[in-house]
């Protein structure tokens, strides 16, 4: 057994469990030669959907993120100026609407971008016309659901933004969306860092970006 | 293990590094609680998804898809009637928690994503097995999920045939998925228990895990957003979509939050349901279904009827579900002759199966079970919701049976052939 280990790297139930799952998707395989004209396509799609989530969407995705929300976005931006949001930490209350819409569009582009269009006016008889609008309608509703959450956060954390100042409470999400509210991620507030590794915090005393603001060390 | 000229102690820059990965919401906890929910809900939409398989009969007639993993399969029973909402609850069901597990999955994978550049990239043979099983599991999650989402919008980016792709795509992934299941469960609850630890670590850089590679960064960036609040916004997401494949799924009232549904008939008369396919796109033309239409009964003997002999037969009228294999379903007033009548003017008095065509030119063979043909609920529809069947939902005459995909309710019925089931 422990000979067994150290050649192979992992208990003998490992390799059943790996073998037996190699074996049904074998078993697939084959199940997809029934049909050879469409064995190249679907081989050809399985590897296009790894590739597409691992290599384009989320890659695609951090990217944007780093950019809207991100330290790097915040230079792209130029946006030095002191935080206006004062209290209540604004970035969830963007980010997490954005995430909810490009979901949304993610998942639904086929019928917004009316790439099914043709299919589907000759199939049931409904023009796809339109839900580019209900895409728009329904982040236009996310958006003011989540500017009211941000509306109602800052009157509970005890006034207008422009107060600055150490914020006494924890930006919560937006209420219906996030659960309760956000328990600060513990540890050092490490603001503003250079994505860089080996720089230094040099912002330190700038406001807190997190969705917890702390005061900040120094 | 080690791989000719791959130093594991020297990464190649970028992601294969561990400071390359900044976010300190990556944890074992986090990617836990997110395999936990994916480890309840991905059964549901596998079982489900076999279920509706089963729900095509495939046995019978032409149904099959021409492939099937019989050993593997459902096979054990053959499709009730009753419920008659049954195909509606369980397509419903494969639908909708698929949407809605959707952005679950997509969290995982990125929670789990600095893993994919993990150095050495192969540390043993069991790694390197399990790095192949894992290739098949993100292949197929994707391929499932993304065909099948795609499928529900009338999008068919690509060449092959959905359905049997789809199928042994699906067999594929409940393979690896059963292999990573078996291989990852202890993690997973250890990693539900390290809630505290992991918390308290967030943002410090501590490796909590033992083994190469620790999911938690060991230089992570600035926090932006908790844990909790960005499981908040996968739920939410989660939510949305579930609306949206629940809205379709249950229609009547609900159909308007079904944003996003490919069926959304704005109207509300009797005729205003949804319908997968137009007379226009099978091609039906008026003189197809016009005075000189006559449905062919094939049995121990011949009949022909007129729409007005069919109307002038016992009529009876039943709420029966119209439920796509895209998780859309309808309820409607269906009226019209009983299928064990038909087959009992054709001479057929025993259990019989019956396979009908339609006058569309690609014609439109599917076979129904003894079970159905034998229930008083099946029905050869002739009007709905009080007056006369449109050309869009099957004029002159449709099969509609309970419980039955809606694909296998043929419209524009042309032949109906009741075969004796061998004793």
């Amino acid at each position: 057994m422990t000979r067994f280990r150290a050649l192979y790297g992992a208990g003998p139930l490992n390799l059943l469990a790996l073998l037996a799952s190699f074996a049904i998707a074998g078993a697939a395989v084959v199940g997809w030669f029934q049909r050879p004209r469409d064995v190249v396509s679907v081989l050809v799609w399985f590897a296009a959907a790894i590739v597409l989530h691992d290599l384009v969407l989320l890659p695609l995705y951090s990217l944007l993120d780093r950019i809207a929300f991100g330290v790097a976005g915040k230079r792209l931006r130029g946006a030095r100026r002191p935080d206006v949001s004062g209290l209540v930490n604004p970035t969830p209350y963007l980010r997490i609407p954005a995430i909810l819409s490009g979901l949304l569009l993610a998942v639904f582009f086929p019928v917004i971008g009316g790439f099914g269009a043709q299919t589907e006016l000759s199939a049931s008889g409904i023009p796809e016309s339109g839900y580019l609008a209900r895409w728009l309608l329904a982040t236009g509703v996310i958006f003011a659901a989540s500017a009211i959450a941000y509306a109602l956060a800052i009157a509970r954390a005890g006034g207008p933004p422009a107060t600055a100042g150490p914020p006494p409470g924890t930006a919560g999400p937006p209420p219906g969306t996030a659960g309760p509210p956000a328990t600060p991620d513990p540890g050092p507030d490490q603001v503003l860092v250079d994505p860089r590794p080996a720089a230094p915090d040099q912002d330190q005393a700038a406001p807190s970006d997190g969705a917890a603001p702390t005061p900040t060390p120094d | 293990m080690r791989l000719p000229g791959v130093d594991p102690n020297r990464p190649p820059p970028g992601p294969f590094r561990p400071d390359f990965w900044r976010s300190p919401l990556r944890g074992r906890w986090l990617t836990s609680v997110l395999g936990l929910i994916l480890l309840i809900g991905i059964p549901i939409v596998a079982i489900t998804g076999l279920i509706s398989n089963v729900a095509y009969q495939p046995l019978l007639g032409a149904n099959s898809i021409g492939t099937n993993l019989s050993p593997l399969d459902l096979y054990v029973f053959t499709w009730p009637t009753r419920p008659v909402w049954l195909y509606a609850l369980t397509e419903g069901l494969h639908v909708t928690i698929g949407l809605a597990l959707f952005p679950v999955l997509l969290a995982k994978l990125w929670s789990v994503f600095p893993r994919l550049f993990e150095w050495p990239p192969v540390r043993s043979p069991a790694h390197a097995l399990e790095r192949i099983s894992l290739v098949l599991l993100v292949g197929s999650a994707m391929f499932e999920f993304l065909s099948g989402i795609f499928v529900t919008q009338f999008y068919y980016p690509f060449p092959f045939f959905f359905t049997s792709a789809h199928y042994f795509g699906a067999w594929v992934f409940i393979g690896a998925f059963g292999a990573h299941v078996a291989l990852k469960f202890g993690t997973m609850r250890r990693g539900l228990r390290t809630r505290g630890d992991v918390m308290e670590a967030a943002g410090s850089g501590a490796a909590l895990e033992p083994g190469p590679v620790s999911l938690t960064a060991v230089s992570p960036g600035p926090v932006t957003m908790s844990r909790r609040v960005l499981l908040g916004t996968v739920g939410a997401g989660s939510l949305l979509l579930l609306v949206q494949g629940a809205a379709g799924a249950i229609g009547g009232p609900f159909r308007f939050l079904s944003l996003f549904g490919p069926h959304t008939n704005p109207g509300s008369g009797p005729l205003d349901f949804p319908i997968t396919e137009t007379a226009a796109a099978a091609q039906i033309t008026p003189a197809s279904v016009g005075d000189a239409w006559r449905l062919e009964v094939v049995g121990k003997q011949t009949l022909r009827f007129s729409r007005e002999q069919l109307l002038a037969m016992p009529q009876h009228t039943y709420d029966l579900p119209v439920a796509c294999t895209e998780g859309w379903s309808t309820t409607q007033r269906w009226t019209g002759v009983r299928l064990r009548d038909l087959a009992t003017l054709a001479g057929v008095h025993e259990a019989a199966t019956v396979t009908s065509d339609s006058v569309q030119p690609a014609g439109y063979v599917v076979t129904l079970g003894s079970e159905q043909v034998a229930d008083e609920q099946s029905l050869l529809a002739l009007r709905v919701n009080g007056i006369d069947l449109s050309l869009d939902h099957g004029f002159p005459a449709r099969v509609i049976s309970p419980a039955v995909p809606g694909t296998h309710c043929t419209k524009w019925v042309s032949g109906m052939q009741f075969s004796p089931v061998p004793a």
